[in-house]
């Protein structure tokens, strides 16, 4: 995100009469909703938020929220969808790269563990609170898991060490989720990045085996 | 798909009993198989006890007699389910197999369980997850142990592997995708990676793809048919 929520929370329009277009008046509310929602289902959880902390938090009146929104629900999954959005952009510039398909997976690895590091509140709200939403988030949850499959696939090249687990792909997906969640369910978010060299080594196993995983292993120790 | 039939040691969660039966069961276990239903239906945080209580044909004042609220049911829910679980691993092989084979054993029994009675799946990955992480961690530590018991037998394994904290979180999202994609019954389709991941951290890469050879064998709908 070119902003992070930090930002779009101070940013405010002057009061009454501004003269900016409509469109622009409702970009702005809606992204000041957005990382209003984030930040306040955080602090309280989704059962216990309102749509007046919402609006509170991000100074719209209930009548804008309600021209945007259906409900805190919708504005939710509004705020996750541009979060991952955003990470699966920086991810599919790491990986989509040039070079080797290990070295190509140790850096769209990198790039997300950092993501989530840079910003706790939006790893706490993306992974935890989220799920606590209901039956809404087992879609959100396996259209998410798709597109990061798809994505890995993508990048998958000729030299890619062919696995012979169908879907290692899930595999890897899979672990860099449970590890994320696991790290930030225990506030050690911002100690991400520094689980880079086990994760790729975990990662790539089920593809290249025990020894070439060490050695990218070793490779990603070296670069942080 | 075929069923298979899942170990005689699975008890009612795991194979509920059907309504002529019902006035048998415990008050408890009802209560236990309403909530574990009714988090199938529509998740932990959409159940109330009044969902609860009419899925088990019961009282509210039955159902607070014997819980405090919707969670300290949900919590023993979760480990009446655990245990059930262990049972039907530790019944799938004997102490003669060789520790690779007993863990596919024990994995493939699971795996057909959960595919049974698909609401305990989402109770343990999904709500699991979302409600208490010691949720997750309390199974999570009944269950690292009993792989590394089966190893135990043969020195020297779980020596620079996977890391069997990770391959379990790995399962359960593999699992709850399975779930969350609204097709439960085709959770056997994820054996030979259920497999690789129980057999990894312990018995390295190359048994682990040797194992998931195997399971792929004994579930003859695997990955690509359907």
């Amino acid at each position: 995100m070119t902003e992070g929520p930090e930002d779009l929370r101070r940013w405010r329009l002057p009061r009454g009469r501004h003269g900016l277009p409509r469109e622009l008046v409702e970009r702005s509310q809606r992204e000041r909703l957005h990382a209003a929602v984030v930040r306040v289902t955080v602090e309280n959880g989704y059962e216990a938020t309102t749509v007046a902390d919402i609006l509170g938090e991000a100074g719209v009146g209930r009548e804008s929220f309600y021209e945007l929104f259906d409900d805190k629900l919708d504005c939710m999954l509004a705020a996750q969808k541009i979060l991952v959005d955003d990470l699966e952009g920086r991810v599919r510039d790491a990986y989509l790269d040039e070079g080797p398909w290990p070295e190509r997976m140790r850096k769209a690895l990198g790039v997300t563990l950092d993501w989530f590091a840079a910003d706790p509140e939006a790893a706490r709200f993306t992974l935890i609170e989220l799920s606590a939403v209901g039956p809404a988030f087992r879609s959100v949850f396996k259209d998410q898991f798709a597109r990061f499959i798809e994505l890995l696939e993508e990048g998958l090249d000729d030299d890619t060490p062919y696995p012979e687990l169908a879907a290692a792909t899930s595999l890897a997906v899979g672990a860099t989720m449970a590890r994320l969640y696991e790290e930030v369910m225990l506030d050690r978010t911002t100690e991400l990045p520094r689980l880079l060299p086990d994760l790729t080594y975990d990662l790539l196993v089920p593809f290249v085996g025990e020894e070439a995983a060490r050695a990218e292993q070793r490779r990603a120790s070296a670069s942080s | 798909m075929q069923k298979h039939p899942s170990s005689e040691t699975a008890g009612s969660i795991l194979r509920p009993t059907t309504p002529p039966d019902i006035g048998q069961r415990t008050q408890r276990q009802r209560i236990i198989d309403a909530i574990v239903d009714s988090c199938a239906e529509k998740t932990y945080a959409a159940t109330t006890i009044t969902d609860i209580v009419a899925r088990a044909h019961i009282s509210r004042t039955t159902f607070y007699k014997q819980f405090d609220d919707k969670r300290a049911c949900f919590d023993a829910a979760v480990g009446h389910c655990i245990d059930q679980l262990q049972e039907v691993a530790a019944a799938a092989h004997s102490d003669s197999d060789p520790p690779g084979d007993a863990v596919r054993k024990a994995t493939e029994a699971v795996i057909e369980a959960l595919a049974a009675r698909p609401g305990v799946a989402q109770l343990l990955t999904g709500d699991a997850i979302a409600v208490d992480p010691m949720v997750v961690e309390r199974y999570r530590r009944a269950t690292i142990p009993a792989l590394e018991a089966i190893w135990s037998r043969e020195p020297g394994s779980a020596e620079g592997h996977t890391d069997p904290r990770l391959a379990f979180g790995q399962a359960q999202v593999l699992i709850f995708n399975q779930i969350a994609t609204g097709k439960p019954e085709r959770l056997p389709e994820l054996l030979p990676e259920i497999v690789y991941l129980a057999v990894s951290p312990f018995g390295g890469h190359e048994e682990a793809i040797r194992q998931s050879r195997l399971a792929r064998k004994a579930a003859p709908d695997g990955p690509g048919s359907a």
